[in-house]
């Protein structure tokens, strides 16, 4: 029986965590693409929409929103770039940026729900409601998971040989791919957004 | 190669045979999972059966015991649990662990020659969220108002507050998107296994066809669960949360309850080709062996299987073809659903040719294998019937949909899955059989089902509805009480018939006679390692020269002295003079 082999080799396993980052965002891809089924279904099948009575919602916030968190996918994305230079500093400095801008998302969009209650539409309200409310709460869900990996993210941030070092796990300059797959994450989270953003609240 | 290092094995033994990464221990976990669930499913079955025999009248032995108190008859209200979990158990928590986790997770490491899955711990993860699944559909069955009872479709209204109000239609609909997370993250690992983990020499028209069926239904498992994922979670939060995607009319909504049919459907039925898919695989493969020959036309099998992951996307309109569908859409999903049997026939057909003229042996696994071919093309034929427009307005929601969906999704799943395990086992558990019980669990087995899902789809053919609670009461179906009983005897004797393999199974896991390195005479990889395999599978990742199934080449019975070549072996050094079995040249890594 052989001993644990130290090292494997780097961009073997970077490409295969890659491929199954892209399988995964493919599957979740399908399931917010059954959620804008329903939506375009429902409002097709619909005379006028907003439906006759439901108060229109606003654009202005969520457009700010989106505007966030597509800044905050290039800070992630210019974090990565940074930690493969090795400037785990600026790297780190880049995901905290990332972090605050997330939970700055998450705010307002719990601001958008307390103005939207304002006036008057309920999730009870019809697939309207449904769709406006559950439809990006469970986007939102994504967004706190995506913080909660970033807070991994820079927990996990170490220099190479700085003790207590992990063999797998510690993430520097030498061992990016984790930081790559949760980019991909952000990223996916983002374009979803951007996506609900056009047809929820524009179109 | 360290890509692939060997790790020593786990030596506590939580690590070693609770929560191991090991695909082999996690593939065994799955059979459990499958079988016992299996084992309930099956229950569940006789129940509907007993029903349908002597409705309304008290379940022997067991009835008073588990519904005390209407005095052990069957209710209406028991009824609709009972066959709604009948169906639910068997697709998702018996059927998809058995077919997909348990052979998944085998195979496809140790047939494409890999240490194991691509990602372990995830396939740990994978079985463990799953296991919660099952639990979540056990506690549904003790909580008030019962389990699940909308049918296995879950369709609304009847599957809202409105239908179902109770806490166990929501337990049910929460373990079904339970389950759908877990088939995505083995869904991944398979996908990225396969497309990363191949071992030097093993191009894709070299696995195993059982590899190909597997591969091609992860991913139409991780492009289309989700869907159905998308579909429980608004169905969760129109029972909880109290929005209203489908509660609608007189039901007190503004929602659409097709909607759901249609999000239901385009899963749907992907699923039942994603069931059916590593059947047919395993199917193609063991004929094969067992002929031994080639496998006929081997790129033109795949070709079909990959036409039909393909096509399988495109038809599930002929699910709703009775919603006030647009009959122009109608039209183009019944092209689409009859063009589907064109890659079917191919496969068919290969089936077949590869019999033809073999020297075929006929030990447990062949006949399993043989069942299916049987089983499936019944039920294939009969789908005809049911995708054409014309034809299935009178034929929807009968027991002739019943029968037919019996024969192609689970009588052909059930049989290729006991094709596996008779076959797969003493490389799972370094153990033998016994070829007499296992021999009796088939005739048994086919006879039973034939006769079973038959009678199904004369009562429908008949006119029978599917899902009554008791027929006979409406006078133009009286007569086919006594159809219906004969059914039953025959479901009775396929439920003890399964007698012989729990006893067959438990004595052969602990005490069946050891079995050898490669008993079935078989050049796939797997079976060039030991029975059981060692933790890492390979010591040396073999070196693949050619193609699954190399057999009755004269030229290597001339060479070696029997009739087979495994897929890492090159002839000696006399031939390669006349150039003609000359290993190809190796791409290694």
């Amino acid at each position: 029986m052989g001993t644990v082999v130290e090292l494997r080799p780097r961009a073997h396993e970077e490409f295969t965590s890659s491929l199954g980052m892209i399988v995964f965002l493919a599957s979740w891809a399908m399931m917010f693409a059954a959620l804008f089924f329903v939506y375009g279904f429902a409002r097709t099948k619909s005379v006028a929409w907003p439906p006759p009575g439901a108060p229109p919602l606003p654009v202005a916030l969520p457009a700010l929103n989106t505007v966030i968190l597509l800044v905050s996918s290039f800070t992630f994305a210019h974090g990565l770039k940074e930690l493969r230079r090795g400037r785990r500093e600026a790297f780190k400095a880049m995901v905290t940026v990332t972090l605050a801008l997330g939970a700055l998302f998450l705010v307002l969009q719990l601001v958008l729900f307390r103005q939207v209650a304002a006036t008057g539409l309920s999730i009870g309200d019809g697939i309207y409601g449904a769709v406006f409310y559950s439809f990006t709460a469970f986007h939102g869900l994504h967004v706190a998971a995506g913080l909660g990996i970033l807070l991994w993210v820079l927990f996990q941030t170490r220099a190479p040989n700085a003790p207590p070092t992990a063999r797998r796990g510690a993430i520097n300059e030498h061992n990016t791919s984790a930081v790559r797959v949760c980019t991909m994450f952000w990223h996916f989270v983002d374009v979803v957004w951007v996506l609900m953003f056009l047809t929820i609240y524009v179109l | 190669m360290d890509i692939q290092p060997i790790h020593a094995p786990p030596t506590s033994f939580l690590r070693r045979y609770i929560f191991s990464t090991d695909h082999k221990v996690i593939a065994k976990q799955f059979v459990w999972a499958g079988l016992v669930f299996l084992a309930f499913g099956g229950m569940l079955a006789m129940a509907i059966r007993w029903q349908w025999a002597y409705p309304g009248a008290e379940v022997p032995a067991v009835g008073r015991l588990l519904m005390p108190r209407s005095g052990g008859v069957i209710t209406p209200g028991t009824y609709q649990s009972i066959f709604t979990m009948h169906g639910l158990i068997m697709i998702f928590f018996a059927i998809t662990p058995l077919l997909i986790g348990a052979f998944g997770n085998y195979c496809i490491p140790l047939m494409i020659g890999a240490r194991d899955m691509a990602f372990p711990w995830l396939n740990a993860a994978s079985f463990w969220t799953f296991m919660l699944s099952q639990l979540l559909v056990i506690v549904s069955f003790t909580v008030q108002l019962g389990t699940a009872a909308a049918g296995w479709t879950t369709y609304p209204p009847l599957s809202t507050n409105v239908g179902t109000p109770g806490m166990g239609q929501t337990l049910v609909v929460a373990a079904v998107f339970v389950t759908g997370v877990a088939t995505i993250m083995g869904g991944v690992n398979y996908v990225t296994t396969v497309i990363r983990f191949r071992a030097p020499g093993m191009t894709y028209m070299r696995m195993p066809l059982t590899v190909w069926g597997l591969w091609l239904t992860a991913i139409l498992n991780v492009l289309f669960v989700p869907v159905l994922g998308s579909a429980a979670l608004l169905l969760l939060l129109d029972r909880s949360f109290g929005t209203q995607f489908f509660i609608a009319g007189a039901a007190g909504g503004k929602g659409d309850p097709i909607l759901f049919q249609h999000l239901f459907w385009i899963f749907g039925h992907p699923e039942v080709y994603i069931l059916i898919l590593p059947a047919w695989g395993i199917v193609s493969d063991l004929l094969s062996f067992f002929a031994r020959k080639p496998a006929y036309w081997y790129k033109g099998s795949v070709y079909a299987m990959s036409a039909v992951t393909v096509l399988s996307a495109v038809v599930y309109g002929h699910h709703m073809f009775l919603t006030g569908m647009n009959p122009l859409l109608g039209q183009g999903f019944m092209l689409l659903t009859l063009i589907i049997s064109v890659p079917a026939e191919v496969l068919f057909l290969n089936w077949l040719h590869t019999l033809w003229k073999g020297s075929i042996r006929l030990p447990s696994p062949m006949l399993f294998a043989l069942g299916v071919v049987f089983v499936f093309g019944l039920g294939g034929l009969t789908g005809v019937f049911l995708g054409t427009i014309s034809t299935d307005l009178y034929l929807h929601d009968t027991m002739f949909v019943v029968g037919h969906f019996h024969f192609t999704m689970a009588a052909a799943s059930f049989l290729a899955s006991f094709a596996a395990l008779y076959y797969w086992f003493p490389k799972m558990w370094g153990r033998q059989m016994n070829e007499t019980l296992a021999k009796l669990h088939f005739w048994g087995s086919v006879v039973g089902i034939t006769l079973v899902f038959g009678g199904q789809m004369v009562a429908g053919y008949s006119g029978q509805q599917r899902r009554l609670y008791d027929p006979y009461q409406y006078t133009f179906l009286s007569h086919l009480h006594e159809l219906n009983k004969w059914t039953s005897f025959a479901a009775f004797a396929l439920g003890l018939v399964q007698i012989t393999f729990v006893a067959n199974f438990f004595y052969s896991v602990f005490a069946g006679k050891k079995a050898e390195k490669n008993p079935w005479k078989v050049g796939t990889l797997e079976w060039e390692t030991e029975s059981p395999p060692p933790y890492h599978n390979f010591d040396v990742i073999p070196l693949v020269v050619r193609g699954p199934h190399e057999y009755s080449n004269p030229e290597v019975t001339k060479l070696l002295g029997r009739d087979w070549l495994s897929q890492t072996e090159t002839l000696p050094e006399a031939t390669s003079s006349t150039g003609s079995v000359a290993p190809e040249a190796i791409g290694a890594e």
